[in-house]
């Protein structure tokens, strides 16, 4: 398994960055080039909100265009006027340290802030010519062609069908239920796994078959795009190589935003990077977007090699 | 010797098998001595009967002497035939399902399932048999019994003409538990053979409180309506006054209690006006019960005209459990995670789908525990309805809303602010009645808490 993580590893990630990944890590940094890139930081972080963005190498469309997206708790800002392009059947990843505002900025995308008492965001998030952050889009809506998977599986304590079956039946999915059941957790790599006891309630399963029935719930409804955070973190490796796979393939058909503190999952798995960062006062910012390849093998901010290579964060 | 070794290390060294043979063996010793002890009362009671006749045997403690204690707690119960059947046919009936199949292990070990099945069960019929038998003769002593008080010649000991006599309540007991109990015990004996643990303790238990009810209440005292005479008095109207309220309180205070609790929950704002509806709820649990009593007169008796009626109470009632219905139906909401709500929301459910298909049917249990509570709080509530007028002396059953009624508390009170010794008696038994019933109420309340509960 060991090997077959490794290269696995190496076929998708930018070989470039390998060994230079490998040898940063092995070896800690000097006490003072940590502190030139600490103090590299708060210079960098104030007098510019303009992130570094790399150019498209391919032909995509955008699935999201985010303009200036600013989001609020209360009165503490969590993310300041951050301007992202999320391409189309592609994984993109969101990366940065913890509490930079990454899951905030992800439930940006489907409105899931709305259910937080005092939450609130302004600027502008195109999907299809609306904006999502006008409050006369309708949210519900909103949430069915984007759809969710957290960091810890949730699956409802019902039937494995149920927990399939229920998104296309609120949303009056009127076609055969039980082979919409069935195609989802086929394509959520769990069908053959569960096909004789789709009765057993979901919470039955392992942690790992949790998360994809968790997926599985969420193809149901048809979305557009898929927003994942961090879905394998609460998982072990091979469970998280099987969702990494997942999302490679999801990918041909849906848009995957995905937040991932893990640097080698998001090589693996992500065609675009974004790096976010909070400065000292906590507002997160984005800093770099690009090719993952790109962000990795050549970040142009000294901040985003810093946290890719495992300075800090 | 070495055959020899290797078993004596292992009783050596796994305690637990010693442990679980001396049980059995435990288990053995208790059975055949309820057994043998059982069978020799058996026997002794045909050897008596045989020798004595039905007549002499059956006339101690005799209705006439009830009538003239009394009433109400039947300590004159235990005839000889009656005591028999109290001291050996209950613990054999209770044990016997539990050590049945055990005994059989421990008695033939490695004895195929079936077989062991089989046994049981033929073990266990003839239990079944002789507690029948114990049970009928009991109640045809009761009859006697009864047969002498209004006249009849018991010490024929015609059965079929006792019937005649007899009132439908005692035969549908005579059957329902003459026929009912063996099965029961049959039923628990086979649960337990199919490793079906907790129906099979649970007829026991359902056993046991029917017998303790059956000990110490006189079903007569159950059935009958409140008397000048204490030995006639009883409290059916003041059991189903309690019912009809109930139900009707339940009917209003749950609906509009778990509607409150699931706008404060999930639709309230968190502004001044709903902490202060939150404030005032917490609050109103806590206002002295007259008070609700003095609000359901002026409201309910006589603004809206319901007059001292069923419908009165009920409403007042509703207003008593409220507050304690929707704090403890807010509690449940709470414990659905966010996790879940969540979750419904990212496929695309509206607030009320997430709310219906999601977090209803997760904090339901919780909500029925929490009414439960509350109608075994107002079960017990007198002050409100003295407030409101409710009568103490019906001689009818309520067959409308809007009828006069009792319920048990106010009964037990006008008895026992009676000067007569007889009326503190019955007094005494309605208060065995009120508290099985709150036991009740609040073991189904447990138990519905257990079977509910989900592990997230
Ligand atoms: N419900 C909330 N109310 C108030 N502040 C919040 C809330 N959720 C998050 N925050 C704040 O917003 C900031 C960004 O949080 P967020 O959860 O988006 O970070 P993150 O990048 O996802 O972190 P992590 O990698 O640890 O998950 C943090 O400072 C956090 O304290
Ligand atoms: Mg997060």
């Amino acid at each position: 398994m060991a090997r077959n993580f490794f290269t696995m590893m190496k076929s998708t990630a930018p070989s470039a960055t390998e060994p230079s990944t490998a040898e940063r890590t092995v070896a800690p940094p000097p006490p003072s080039m940590k502190q030139d890139a600490a103090a590299g930081v708060g210079v960098h972080l104030d007098p510019t909100l303009e992130a570094v963005r790399h150019d498209f190498t391919e032909e995509v469309e955008m699935a999201l265009e985010l303009r200036d997206v600013s989001a609020f708790y209360g009165s503490f800002q969590a993310i300041d006027r951050i301007t992202l392009p999320v391409p189309r059947n592609r994984v993109t990843a969101l990366i940065g340290p913890s509490g930079c505002g990454k899951s905030t900025l992800l439930r940006c995308f489907n409105r899931m802030n709305d259910l937080i008492p005092g939450a609130r965001i302004t600027g502008r998030i195109d999907f299809g010519g609306r904006n999502l952050v006008d409050p006369n889009v309708d949210a519900v809506e909103v949430r069915r062609r984007i759809g969710m998977v957290f960091q810890k599986p949730n699956p409802f304590p019902k039937s494995i069908y149920e927990n399939v079956a229920f998104g296309a039946r609120i949303n009056g999915y009127s076609g055969d239920m039980d082979r919409l059941v069935e195609d989802s957790l086929r394509r959520a790599a769990l069908w053959d796994e569960v096909k004789d006891e789709l009765d057993k309630s979901g919470l039955a399963l392992s942690g790992g078959q949790q998360q994809r029935l968790c997926i599985g719930r969420a193809i149901a409804v048809q979305p557009e795009i898929i927003l994942m955070d961090e879905p394998a973190s609460a998982l072990d490796p091979v469970a998280t190589l099987k969702i990494e796979d997942l999302m490679r393939e999801l990918a041909e058909d849906y848009t995957i935003v995905v937040v991932t503190h893990n640097m080698q999952q998001a090589g693996r798995v992500s065609d675009y990077t974004a790096f976010l960062l909070a400065g000292e006062e906590r507002v997160g910012r984005l800093v770099e977007f690009g090719p993952t390849q790109d962000i990795f093998t050549n970040p142009l901010d000294q901040r985003t090699e810093d946290y890719i290579t495992g300075r800090y964060g | 010797m070495s055959a020899a070794a290797p078993s004596a290390q292992l009783t050596a060294f796994s305690p637990r098998v010693r442990i679980r043979r001396s049980f059995s063996v435990g288990f053995m010793v208790a059975a055949l001595l309820a057994i043998a002890i059982s069978m020799i009362m058996l026997g002794a009671l045909v050897v008596e009967i045989a020798v004595d006749g039905a007549a002499r045997l059956f006339t101690d403690g005799t209705a006439v002497e009830r009538e003239a204690r009394g009433g109400g707690i039947v300590t004159d119960l235990p005839t000889p035939v009656g005591m028999a059947w109290m001291t050996w046919a209950l613990p054999v009936a209770i044990l016997l399902p539990f050590i049945g199949p055990r005994l059989l292990n421990s008695l033939v070990p490695g004895l195929p399932r079936l077989a062991e099945r089989l046994i049981g069960l033929i073990v266990l019929a003839p239990a079944a048999v002789f507690i029948h038998i114990l049970y009928v003769r009991f109640e045809s002593a009761y009859l006697i019994d009864y047969a002498r008080a209004v006249g009849i010649d018991g010490a024929s000991g015609n059965l079929l003409q006792l019937f005649g006599e007899a009132s439908g309540f005692q035969i549908v007991r005579l059957l329902v538990i003459g026929i009912l109990l063996p099965l029961g015990i049959l039923a628990a004996g086979w649960f337990w053979s199919q490793r079906m643990r907790k129906p099979s303790m649970l007829i026991p238990a359902i056993m046991i409180i029917a017998w303790v009810v059956y000990l110490f209440i006189d079903p007569w005292f159950l059935s009958s309506f409140p008397s000048r005479k204490p030995a006639d008095a009883g409290i059916f109207s003041a059991v189903t006054g309690t019912l009809y309220m109930m139900v009707i309180t339940a009917a209003i205070a749950f609906p509009l209690g778990v509607g409150a609790a699931i706008y404060l929950e999930e639709y309230a704002r968190r502004n001044w006006f709903s902490r202060m509806i939150q404030i005032n709820v917490s609050n109103l649990a806590g206002v002295p019960s007259i008070i609700y009593g003095l609000l359901g007169l002026q409201v309910f008796v006589r603004v809206l005209e319901f007059e001292r009626s069923v419908l009165a109470g009920a409403c007042t009632m509703a207003l008593l459990v409220m507050p304690i219905i929707i704090v403890s139906a807010q509690e449940a909401l709470r414990t659905v995670p966010p996790s879940m709500r969540e979750a419904a929301y990212a496929v695309g459910a509206t607030r009320w789908q997430v709310i219906r298909f999601h977090v209803l049917p997760y904090a339901f249990g919780g909500m029925l525990t929490g009414n439960i509570l509350a109608m075994s709080r107002a079960i017990g509530e007198t002050a409100p309805l003295i407030a409101i007028g409710a009568l103490t002396f019906i001689a009818f059953l309520a067959d409308s809303p809007t009828d006069d009624f009792t319920v048990l508390p106010i009964q037990v009170f006008n008895w026992v602010a009676r000067p007569q010794a007889g009326f503190h008696e019955i007094a005494a038994s309605a208060i065995i009645v009120l508290m099985v019933i709150l036991l009740l109420m609040n073991a189904a309340a447990i138990i519905m808490r257990q079977r509910t509960r989900t592990d997230w």
